[in-house]
């Protein structure tokens, strides 16, 4: 069963897609990232799930919505760079959206409470926001969005703007949240996906390349990459390998070749037979696996 | 109960930036300032020297009925500029600032943001009006000649609908465009169009809502309340309702994001 359905789901800001045409299902309890390159169209359709945009064509639906329910009653949204009232104090600012939520003042005082402690900050909650780091925000950015216990929440790049002890600490909240709840969150890192996720969708020019499990993923596009070293220049080698037909790329760094292969018995066996035949002067031969950045990069590009 | 919430909201955020303290403040100001300075203007002339010997300068009669529609007359100036500041980013500076994205993704009813932060404004405004207007006919009262309760009343009753829609097409400009300033300057840009044409059209347009303060004038020198008093007030909640109505629909066709 899924929570949400999204089909084809468009997006044109002045005729140019921005998003075009996603189709996609979450599975309740999973943390999915959405993960793509800056400009692939992801705080778009973050904002569209969320309604704070409204799609062009196509359609979301979530499961046991009422009809004609709001759907904003069951998500919780954190913003990339949230701004809050900066004249409230946290408590005060989770009390307000915790009511607008539909909570009365008695549950939305005691849930602040409790998201307070649990986001760590609960020292800070009775300070004026406006003197809060970035860090402490985006923590109260997460407490907001699970006020009124979301079937899923979805945070758009909750990390990206962190130094590296705050993003541990968020990502850690993510992991503890995980468990809760359904999480969808955007990034443009992969470590940070890799690391709390479950599930991927791989997103590029408003389009999903790629998704599923990352071990699924990786199972997938298991190519491998090989090393060469010559003695010498390598070009002439280079022109001989690059029209193997074992080979499916090939590259040329720093006076090494890389090859990345498909069927790595079989490429072995060209180059070294070909290595012999010619006898050139080889220094290094490495395999290697395409690490999951690599193929990030490999199927954002093409 | 979420309407409550954010008016609550809109009265807090008031008073911990001090609208609460100076917004009454410079009401009573804009509401006194004509009538006392015309009362003192013989004693501040004599105070300065005087008029040249000989000068023959005749201090009009000023009654009490015209003090207290300098009142007014200051405050359509004045008055409506400081209302249409203090209620030029009661929306479009939340979603300007990114606050709206963390308040609309709640669900919370479009209607019931418009109308609680308009109701928020609508008193604020018509409280430091009331205020402003009382310590006026305080000093009319003492300084030029008595003006009646009941006539007060009706005065107050009658330019507090002015007031609010002032309130009311701003709020409206709030939902159609996002950057607080373009509101202000759009807002006040209507209201001088308005009162052109009725500088124009006033012998057609009797019931335009800019001819409400000189058919208060007539009230308040006949004492009593004209059939084209009420016909312009009606056209003014008319209007009102009508740019509520409007604001929904702006809003709603919004895009809260981006």
């Amino acid at each position: 069963m899924a929570i949400i359905k999204v089909d084809q789901l468009k997006k044109a800001f002045d005729k140019q897609d921005v998003v075009k045409g996603l189709s996609f299902e979450l599975t309740p309890g999973k943390c999915v990232a959405l993960l793509g390159p800056n400009g692939a169209g992801k705080t778009t359709t973050l904002r569209m799930l969320s309604g704070l945009l409204k799609q062009t064509s196509g359609s979301v639906t979530f499961e046991g919505m009422k009809e004609n329910g709001d759907i904003r009653a069951y998500i919780g949204y954190l913003p990339q760079y949230p701004v809050f009232h900066n004249w409230m104090t946290g408590k005060e600012f989770l009390v307000y959206v915790g009511q607008l939520a539909k909570l009365t003042k008695a549950e939305a005082t005691s849930r602040a409470d409790e998201l307070l402690e649990r986001v760590g900050i609960s020292d800070a909650g009775n300070r004026r926001i406006g003197k809060y780091s970035g860090g402490m925000k985006q923590r109260l950015g997460i407490a907001q969005a699970m006020i009124h216990k979301p079937m899923l929440i979805m945070l758009d790049e909750p990390v990206s703007s962190l130094d590296p002890i705050g993003r541990r600490e968020v990502l850690t909240l993510m992991e503890e949240l995980k468990e809760q709840t359904t999480i969808l969150f955007s990034t443009h890192i992969l470590s940070d996906a890799e690391e709390v996720s479950d599930d991927l969708l791989l997103m590029s020019q408003g389009e999903i390349v790629e998704s599923g499990s990352i071990q699924e993923l990786r199972e997938k596009h298991q190519t491998s990459k090989i090393h060469l070293a010559f003695r010498g220049e390598v070009d002439t080698y280079y022109e001989a390998l690059k029209h193997l037909n074992s080979i499916s790329e090939s590259a040329m760094e720093k006076g090494e070749i890389q090859l990345l292969v498909d069927n790595i018995d079989q490429a072995r066996v060209d180059i070294l037979s070909l290595a012999a035949k010619e006898n050139w002067p080889l220094t290094k031969f490495e395999i290697s696996r395409v690490s999951l950045e690599e193929l990030f990069m490999k199927v954002v590009k093409s | 109960m979420q309407w409550r919430t954010i008016f609550a909201k809109e009265m807090s955020e008031d008073w911990r930036n001090f609208k609460w303290v100076w917004v009454p403040l410079v009401f009573i100001l804009i509401a006194i300032m004509d009538p006392i300075t015309t009362y003192f203007l013989p004693k501040i002339l004599d105070s300065v020297g005087g008029m040249p010997d000989g000068a023959v300068f005749e201090m009009p009669e000023v009654s009490p009925v015209d003090a207290i529609m300098m009142s007014l007359t200051e405050l359509s100036m004045f008055g409506v500029l400081v209302t249409v500041v203090i209620s030029m980013g009661v929306i479009s500076g939340e979603r300007k600032s990114g606050v709206a994205e963390l308040v609309l993704v709640k669900p919370v009813g479009y209607f019931t943001y418009i109308s609680s932060k308009w109701a928020g404004k609508l008193l604020l405004v018509l409280t430091s009006y009331i205020i402003g207007m009382l310590v006026s006919w305080y000093y009319v009262n003492i300084l030029f000649g008595e003006i009646t309760f009941s006539d007060f009343m009706s005065l107050l009753f009658f330019y507090g609908l002015w007031l609010v829609l002032v309130i009311t097409i701003t709020i409206f400009y709030n939902t159609l465009f996002k950057v607080p300033g373009v509101v202000g300057a759009v807002s006040i840009g209507t209201i001088i169009v308005m009162s052109i044409l009725n500088q124009i059209f006033s012998h057609k347009l009797t019931w335009f809502p800019n001819s409400l303060s000189s058919h208060i004038g007539e009230m308040l020198t006949t004492g009593e309340i004209s059939g084209d008093l009420w016909g312009t007030s009606v056209v003014i909640i008319i209007l009102v309702i009508v740019l509520l109505v409007s604001s929904l629909f702006t809003f709603r066709g919004k895009e809260m994001a981006g």
